[in-house]
């Protein structure tokens, strides 16, 4: 785990950094760790490849996607649950492709995550252009597909009346 | 660049307004630990920053602090609706409001303006990412505070996701310091920065 480069008579430092490469040894709530260590810096345990994942409504639900890295404060039963609106169909989607993006910074050589990636993008374009079709644009280029310039029509994200009408 | 998307990360529907509450979740706008200054951080370490992960890390999780300070903003707006001086005088919200009525201005939750001197960009790529770990863990904790000063459902379902996010992004910047240290000199990780000493 945090290999040595491969090749330790290089002084080149490598072009393409890999993240470690192990097993799913541990358990869904763990990560990997190295058996010994530099001295004096600060350790977090890897999280694993092929770790599990929340559908996606559920990811945005939980403010996350991975169940091991969801630790809820013990406040909780009083919150509300996510609307089951277009619009949150369409933040999930987006959420979940959010937090790929992170995961695949430090995990870049996990081609199954990036396949989910690709996956993901695919339905939250296709979602994007049905949301935006009957609800308007989202981002000001998006407004080309409108016959007037809906880009300043209301409600605005912040935007929310008693009653429940966003 | 930056574009702008029109809708939050997450819905943000508050039935009720509560100026009370949202004197103090105006702490996670511009306060110590808040979203302002989390942003900042990150899409300011950056610049600094040797390696392309985490270029890439900074400049995500940067601009998802970006989408959180939209969603806080978007809570103390909406804590804050239509609300009359009847339902302000001799309240906490009064001092805030005498100087910033119902407008969104960053601020701690004790009034103190929103203040660069609660973050740092040091240039040095262990020292970033170690504050990173720290930043992550106080926002946490000021998420919790909100949760047990908050009775509705409505806020509370924003707080704890917001709160999950420090969770994730703490693995993420913990996970980038291995990848730092894996570039670094192997014997000992302090003998230079990569950042500066080339």
């Amino acid at each position: 785990m945090f290999p040595k480069p491969d090749k330790p008579t290089e002084d080149v430092k490598p072009e393409v950094p890999s993240t470690p490469v192990t097993p799913a040894v541990c358990n869904t709530m763990n990560g990997t760790m190295p058996s010994c260590a530099p001295l004096s810096v600060p350790y977090v345990p890897f999280q694993q490849k092929g770790s599990p994942r929340y559908e996606v409504a559920e990811a945005l639900d939980n403010g996350t996607l991975f169940p091991g890295l969801n630790l809820p404060f013990f406040r909780k039963a009083n919150a509300a649950q996510v609307p089951a609106t277009p619009l949150a169909e369409l933040q999930a989607l987006e959420f979940v492709l959010t937090e790929l993006g992170l995961y695949l910074d430090t995990h870049q050589d996990d081609a199954e995550a990036m396949e989910l990636f690709r996956q993901y993008a695919a339905l939250e374009k296709a979602g994007r252009e049905r949301y935006e079709a009957q609800y308007g644009p989202v981002t000001q280029n998006a407004t080309a597909q409108h016959k007037t310039w809906a880009w300043i029509k209301d409600p605005w994200p912040w935007n929310y009346q008693e009653g429940g009408k966003a | 660049m930056f574009q702008y998307e029109k809708k939050l990360q997450y819905p943000v529907r508050i039935k009720t307004p509560n100026p009370q509450l949202a004197s103090v979740i105006i702490s996670q706008y511009g306060g110590p630990d808040g979203e302002l200054g989390a942003s900042l951080r990150y899409l300011s370490q950056r610049f600094a920053m040797p390696y392309p992960e985490l270029k890439a890390l900074l400049t995500d999780i940067g601009t998802e602090e970006l989408g959180h300070l939209e969603m806080v903003g978007t809570l103390v707006h909406q804590l804050t609706r239509n609300i009359k001086p009847e339902d302000i005088a001799g309240t906490p919200f009064a001092a805030y409001f005498v100087d910033h009525t119902a407008g969104v201005y960053p601020q701690f939750a004790s009034g103190f303006p929103n203040s660069a001197a609660t973050l740092q960009s040091t240039g040095d790529v262990i020292a970033d990412l170690t504050e990173d770990l720290a930043a992550e863990q106080k926002a946490r904790l000021t998420y919790d505070n909100i949760l047990r000063l908050s009775d509705d459902p409505d806020v509370n379902d924003v707080i704890r996701f917001l709160r999950e996010r420090e969770i994730v992004h703490f693995q993420r910047f913990g996970e980038a310091i291995a990848l730092a240290k894996e570039k670094m000199n192997q014997k000992n990780i302090y003998f230079t920065n990569p950042a500066f000493d080339k």
